[in-house]
Formats: structure tokens, C-alpha cells, sequence
């Protein structure tokens, strides 16, 4: 049997390891309703949370962190799209997490705010529809290396919840 | 579900009217008067609140109080920060300022506090101010603050200075932001305090580092103080991929050099690191050189030859194998 002094030795050691003990709230980046979680209606697979409000490029899209973050922006449609301009030209807000994970949020309007910046629940743009989208909505993905993760709201939102601006969607 | 997120106009106080009436009738009920929300009668509420000895209620304050700073008027805000000389109040008022801009304001209101805590009289009350400043956008907006900071008089204000920068290089910036990693590296090479430098350089993410901050790594493992050394030996492992070739290649010469076992210790971490299983040989090699630290060798080639892929995983698959002797 090992000392006590050994034992703790080894537990001193283990607190010392890296964690990935990010845990940010992710909230609503405007008053909107919960339009499509894991599954669409069709079931086909989504892997993500979206929420909608049918006043396109009126509501500022915040970003969807509570706290500071650093969000690396991307602009591939300057203009006003409101029901979809094809897929991949989305707008996009990107949050790196580390370890491959990345927190994305995209659709929305390019407006004179959307550059990198670091902020807690800023304007990155105006709510819209850029990309693969069939109305104005803004869209919350949470991935790996490119698979996606669910469990950062599949206990804390579900489809057809109403949210208010900076309520809570999930942990990331 | 629905959980509602901390709201400004909870904030706003009612007070009830008084009541002066006849026994014999029922009193009416209590009429609801608004007040307008004010900086001081938020501040006295906290004031009373932080005096609780529940450490969540205390947070819950001090987020309440960044989260009403949106609407607070800045000019009252400024005011009551300036005017404040409590260490624990200039931290709540001085976080309430940051949260203005962190919110998507000017920094004006940033700089304000990090004017103060490079030039308070008081080195507590610098070390609130910086305190106020953590995990949020100041590296971006202040200049060369935090090479200021950790060169501060007091080492109280010095060691907040170094939480910072490690906080906001983890939570911030994920350790994958560049410019906030050479900050960092180059407010540990302007510390005067080889425990500042040190700890900074233990506890950063060097992944996204350029070429200018890993050459100051390597120059401060010719350091005369062991701690710094093996601090910048262990920085030299998370190195971005154009310098682990040389960061290899120095810290095999050194460790052959070097007599300390706590930096021979961690260079062998960081050629574990910088290697993965392509570091087997290079460890094998240096094995004899100091027999203390066999074991510790022969450990990481037993966790380098798992094939794991993720270096969290290997360093605690190394530290559970020493463990399980």
C-alpha cells in the first residue's frame, strides 16, 4: 500500500494537469424563438440550435458568449440577405475554444461592427439570413475538428422555447 | 426550461409607502413607488451585501453590478470610481467601468482603470484596479500597461499583473491569440521579480507565439535563477510548429548542461511534448545523464509509446503511470 504522503504527492500532480474548464454561459443573441435543435422537423440531422425572429436586419445580433471573448469574424456576403444566399456564404463569428473546439454563430447582416474583436455579448451584425438559410435566424454550432457537439443545450433549450435577448441556451 | 439572466432594472429599488391608518378598517395594500436606479444607492447595497459571508452572494453582486453598468449614467459611474478608496470597492466599481466597454462602448472607460492601477498611491488599491481588469479586452487597449505593471513596487500589484495575463491568455484568448501570448512573454521578460517572470511563463500558452518571443524564451534559459529557467524550458514545449525544431535542439544541449533537476524536469516534459512519440530516442539518449531522473524518463517513454495523439492525454497518462508503480 502506497504512503499517504505518496497518495498525495499524486493528487497534488493531478491538480496541476491542464482541464479544459471552459464552461461560458451561451445565451439568445436577440428576442427570438427556438426554431430547430438536433433534428429539423424533416429529421434530418442539424447538430445545433437555431433561433429566429422574422425582423430581419432590424435586431443587432449580439454574440452569443457571456463574457469576453475573442471572436474571429468573417465576411463572405456584404450585402442584405434575409432568406439566403447559398450555402457558405454565411457570415460567421467564430469563437476558438482550444483542442480543435470552436463555438460558431452565423447568418447574420454585416453591418460597420463586424470585424475581430474581443467583447462580451457585442454586435457583430444585424439579424439576418446570409448563407443556407430559408428566413432570417441566427445559427449556434459547438464543434470538434468539424463533428458536432449537442450537449451544450440539449438539457437547457429545446425547439419552440421563446427567448429573450442574453437568456440562456446552453454551457459551452 | 427557461432561466431568466441577471436583469439591470431588478435592480431598481421600490419602496413602500407608509401606512397611518384607523384599526378598524383593513389597511389597503402597500402602494409600489419606483425610485430611480442611482450609482450610490447600488453602491450601498453592495457595500451592505459583500459584508455577507456567503462567497456566492458576494459574486452574485459583483455581477449584478456589471451587469446594471450598461445602463448606469458613465459620468456617475467615473465619479463614484475616482472618488472610491476601498480596495474592494474600486475592484466592484473599477469591474463595473471595464464591463461598459466590454459590452461594446468606448474603452475610455477601460483605460480609466487601468490608469489607476498604474498610478494609485496606493499599492492595494492598484491591485484592485488591475484585479478589475482581468479576463476581459485590456491587453488590447492599454498599451504597454502590463510591462508597467510587473515592474510595479509592490509585489502584490506585480503577482495580480501575472494572474491577469495568464487568465486572459486561457479564458480570453483560448491561447491561441498571438499578439495577448508575445504580451505576455514579454511582460515576463520585463519583470524585475523572477517569481512574476517565472509563474507567467509556467502557466501561458505559447502555441500561437511569433519568432521574436520564442528567441526571448531561449534567451532566458542562460538565466542565473533555476525557476525562470525551467519556467522558460517548459514555455519552450508548447512552442507553434517553425520553432520546435530549434526549441528540440536547444533543450537536449541544455539539459546535458544544466545541473538543476527541477529544469532538467521540465525539459524533458517539454521534449515530450515537442516530440510525441518522435521524442522516444532523444529521452532514451539523455536517460544515463542524471540518474535521479531515470524514472522520470523511463515514464515519459512509456507514455509517448502509447500512441495517444493529444497531449493532455499523454500528460496524464505519464502521471498516471508514476503513479501506478
Amino acid at each position: 500500500m502506497r504512503s499517504s504522503k505518496s497518495r498525495l504527492a499524486a493528487l497534488t500532480a493531478l491538480v496541476a494537469l491542464p482541464t479544459a474548464a471552459l464552461a461560458y454561459t451561451a445565451v439568445a443573441p436577440y428576442p427570438s424563438t427556438v426554431t430547430a435543435t438536433t433534428y429539423y422537423s424533416s429529421g434530418t440531422y442539424h447538430g445545433a440550435v437555431d433561433v429566429a425572429n422574422s425582423r430581419c436586419n432590424y435586431w443587432g445580433a449580439e454574440t452569443g458568449v457571456s463574457a469576453s471573448v475573442r471572436w474571429n469574424v468573417t465576411v463572405r456576403t456584404s450585402g442584405v440577405v434575409c432568406n439566403g444566399n447559398g450555402s457558405g456564404n454565411q457570415n460567421e463569428a467564430k469563437l476558438d475554444l482550444g483542442s480543435g473546439w470552436s463555438f460558431r454563430q452565423w447568418h447574420w447582416i454585416k453591418t460597420s461592427d463586424s470585424y475581430d474583436r474581443t467583447c462580451n455579448r457585442c454586435q457583430v451584425g444585424n439579424l439576418g439570413g446570409t448563407g443556407n438559410a430559408t428566413g432570417p435566424h441566427s445559427h449556434f454550432q459547438k464543434d470538434q475538428y468539424g463533428t458536432k457537439n449537442t450537449s451544450w443545450y440539449s438539457s437547457y433549450t429545446s425547439k419552440g422555447e421563446a427567448l429573450d435577448r442574453a437568456e440562456l441556451m446552453g454551457y459551452i | 426550461m427557461t432561466r431568466t439572466f441577471l436583469l439591470a432594472p431588478a435592480l431598481c429599488l421600490l419602496t413602500l409607502s407608509s401606512l397611518a391608518h384607523a384599526t378598524e378598517t383593513p389597511p389597503p395594500p402597500p402602494a409600489l413607488q419606483p425610485e430611480t436606479c442611482s450609482v450610490e444607492g447600488l453602491m450601498d447595497s453592495i457595500r451592505r451585501g459583500l459584508q455577507s459571508k456567503s462567497p456566492a452572494y458576494r459574486r452574485y453582486l459583483s455581477e449584478l453590478l456589471k451587469e446594471s453598468a450598461v445602463t448606469l449614467p458613465e459620468a456617475q459611474l467615473r465619479a463614484a470610481f475616482e472618488r472610491e478608496t476601498e480596495p474592494v470597492m474600486v475592484e466592484h466599481l473599477g469591474a463595473a467601468l471595464v464591463a461598459k466597454t466590454e459590452r461594446g462602448e468606448s474603452p475610455a472607460t477601460l483605460q480609466l482603470v487601468g490608469k489607476r492601477a498604474s498610478t494609485d498611491a496606493d499599492p492595494a488599491v492598484r491591485a484592485a484596479s488591475t484585479r478589475a481588469l482581468r479576463r476581459t479586452s485590456a491587453e488590447e487597449h492599454t498599451g504597454d500597461l502590463y510591462s508597467r505593471l510587473v515592474r510595479d513596487a509592490s509585489p502584490e500589484v506585480r503577482m495580480e499583473a501575472a494572474t491577469n495575463l495568464i487568465e486572459d491568455n486561457q479564458f480570453v484568448y483560448a491561447g491561441l491569440h498571438g499578439p495577448a501570448s508575445d504580451m505576455a512573454v514579454a511582460a515576463a521578460v520585463a519583470s524585475s521579480d523572477s517569481k512574476v517572470t517565472a509563474r507567467i511563463l509556467d502557466n501561458i500558452s505559447t502555441a500561437a507565439i511569433s519568432k521574436e518571443s520564442a528567441d526571448q524564451l531561449h534567451t532566458l534559459l542562460g538565466g542565473d535563477d533555476a525557476q525562470v529557467r525551467a519556467a522558460a524550458a517548459k514555455a519552450l514545449g508548447g512552442v507553434p510548429a517553425p520553432e520546435m525544431s530549434r526549441a528540440r535542439q536547444t533543450l537536449v544541449a541544455l539539459y546535458r548542461e544544466e545541473s538543476d533537476v527541477g529544469v532538467r524536469t521540465a525539459i524533458l516534459q517539454s521534449l515530450a511534448r515537442l516530440g510525441f512519440a518522435s521524442a522516444v530516442p532523444e529521452l532514451t539518449a539523455l536517460r544515463n545523464v542524471d540518474p535521479r531522473l531515470s524514472t522520470e524518463v523511463d515514464a515519459w517513454v512509456r507514455a509517448l509509446s502509447t500512441g495517444l495523439q493529444e497531449w493532455s492525454l499523454i500528460l496524464r497518462e505519464k502521471q498516471r503511470l508514476q503513479q501506478a508503480r
